[in-house]
């Protein structure tokens, strides 16, 4: 281990680390939301809706991230083009937009799964005590069995968090300066695997803090299930 | 004036029949007990006065409104938004209590005049206060459905489906999943409210509390209304052979 090596490969590593963050924070704040629409419609009444969750769902776990990346980044735009210059224009994206939005849509169908789960396992009285209430079924939706839902998921959606920041290393597959690819360019450079291993614990810590906040949010929203008052 | 009207009510799951031409009134301040073996149909019976289960045939009438009628030998029912409003004259108490965990009981209580009638948060509160020192638990306001025991959560459910002003209350085996001592505390409330006229439907497992805090009672055997009688002539003088094998069997 050589601290003089490693002072000098900080700086590359260290911006590597705000664009793996950029993708991180960005995909987080578009996916995590975007799921519950997607996760209302997979247990509408209308089955049209039903169908086209499903299958978004469906298409988007079922085929590998890497290939949705590779066909946003480098498909999408050929695709346009034989289909007008507008569309090229509106799909000819850089990298690191082409990234976010590919990991926005892949996580989403993540995220609507585990939340339509969720919903799905807050008991059958709960609706019917909302019922007899008079509340209306979107009404019972966001008072009564979303907030409860929110304690449950918690845990498989600190699960999906902490794949994603690992996940933020395919995107130097499409060429953008992330850590992974400031460490293999410096192992490539100086013939050297130190940054690596530079890398690898940067990519701990990450998932260490990501490991604390989703303690902490566990305990957060479940405070009401404590059996002592206080 | 009848406040609930059940006329020939058939309710049918498949080939099983639940409901078979059940009919029943219950007038303003009674306090009518059902009772009968599980799988007898008196559940599916309150359970379709709320909308919660919906009849084959025949016709439900609350407080002078239509919520269900036959056409063409079909159960009609008007649009949900009617269905509703109907419905918001009962107010029911569940076996299972289906209080929301995330709120405190001040909240559980609140949340629906707050909500659906629209009125304001420091006058819901302030209601629900009166309810919960009339089922015994100011102390409880800001406490989690979780660090209540059962007694305690079923007089939140009472005091919750109060708040709603119901023109008739509707109790599914209220009793049913408390230990005995617990089972005291919410058979002293519900009789609290007998005390006040308030009108009430009782589906309970309970021979003692429907004794001692019914107007009527009401035996249902395989989806029918077998006798009903007051209390007093219908637990001492039974008159159909099924009550008699009912009553010895519970006693």
């Amino acid at each position: 281990m050589d601290l003089q090596y490693i002072g000098t490969l900080l700086p590359s590593l260290l911006s590597g680390t705000v664009m793996t963050l950029k993708i991180f924070v960005l995909t987080l704040a578009f996916s995590l939301p975007l799921g519950l629409p997607f996760a209302l419609a997979a247990i509408s009444r209308l089955r049209p809706l039903r169908f086209l969750s499903k299958t978004y769902i469906w298409v988007f776990r079922g085929t590998p991230l890497m290939l949705q990346l590779f066909f946003v980044y480098y498909g999408l735009p050929i695709l346009a083009q034989k289909i007008g210059p507008a569309w090229a224009q509106l799909l000819r994206m850089d990298n690191v937009t082409a990234a976010v939005v590919t990991f926005t849509l892949n996580y989403a169908a993540y995220f609507a799964e585990i939340y339509r789960a969720g919903v799905q396992s807050i008991d059958a009285g709960q609706h019917e005590a909302a019922k007899t209430l008079g509340f209306t079924r979107w009404q019972t939706m966001r008072l009564i069995i979303l907030p409860q839902t929110l304690a449950r998921v918690v845990p498989p959606v600190s699960n999906e968090v902490i794949t994603l920041v690992k996940d933020t290393a395919l995107v130097t597959a499409i060429g953008v300066a992330e850590l992974l690819k400031a460490a293999k360019d410096a192992n490539n450079r100086d013939v050297n695997p130190t940054a690596f291993f530079a890398a690898a614990v940067i990519y701990l810590l990450l998932t260490f803090v990501l490991t604390l906040v989703s303690q902490w949010c566990e305990k957060r929203f479940s405070r009401h299930e404590q059996t002592q008052e206080g | 004036m009848a406040i609930l009207s059940i006329e020939h009510v058939v309710k049918k799951y498949g080939a099983f029949t639940a409901l078979n031409d059940v009919s029943l009134t219950v007038e303003k301040g009674e306090a009518v007990a059902i009772i009968g073996s599980s799988g007898s149909g008196k559940s599916t019976l309150l359970r379709c006065v709320n909308d919660l289960e919906r009849i084959s045939a025949g016709r439900i009438v609350i407080d002078g409104e239509t919520l269900a009628d036959t056409k063409d030998g079909a159960a009609v029912y008007p649009p949900e938004k009617t269905v509703r409003r109907i419905c918001m004259k009962t107010g029911m108490v569940f076996q299972h209590f289906n209080l929301f965990p995330h709120l405190t009981c001040l909240e559980n209580i609140a949340i629906a005049p707050v909500r659906v009638r629209g009125r304001s948060r420091a006058q819901a509160e302030e209601t629900a206060r009166e309810l919960l020192a009339v089922v015994g638990l100011e102390s409880k306001a800001g406490a989690y459905p979780a660090q209540l025991s059962g007694g305690q959560k079923q007089r939140v459910a009472i005091a919750r489906a109060l708040a709603m002003e119901p023109q008739i209350m509707l109790f599914d085996e209220p009793t049913s999943a408390l230990d005995p001592e617990t089972t005291n505390e919410v058979i002293a409330t519900i009789q609290k409210l007998v005390a006040r006229r308030t009108t009430m439907l009782i589906v309970t497992h309970d021979m003692r509390f429907a004794r001692e805090s019914a107007s009527r009672v009401l035996f249902m055997d395989e989806g029918k209304i077998l006798e009903e009688n007051t209390p007093q002539a219908l637990f001492d003088r039974p008159q159909n052979p099924r009550l008699q094998a009912f009553l010895r069997s519970v006693r």
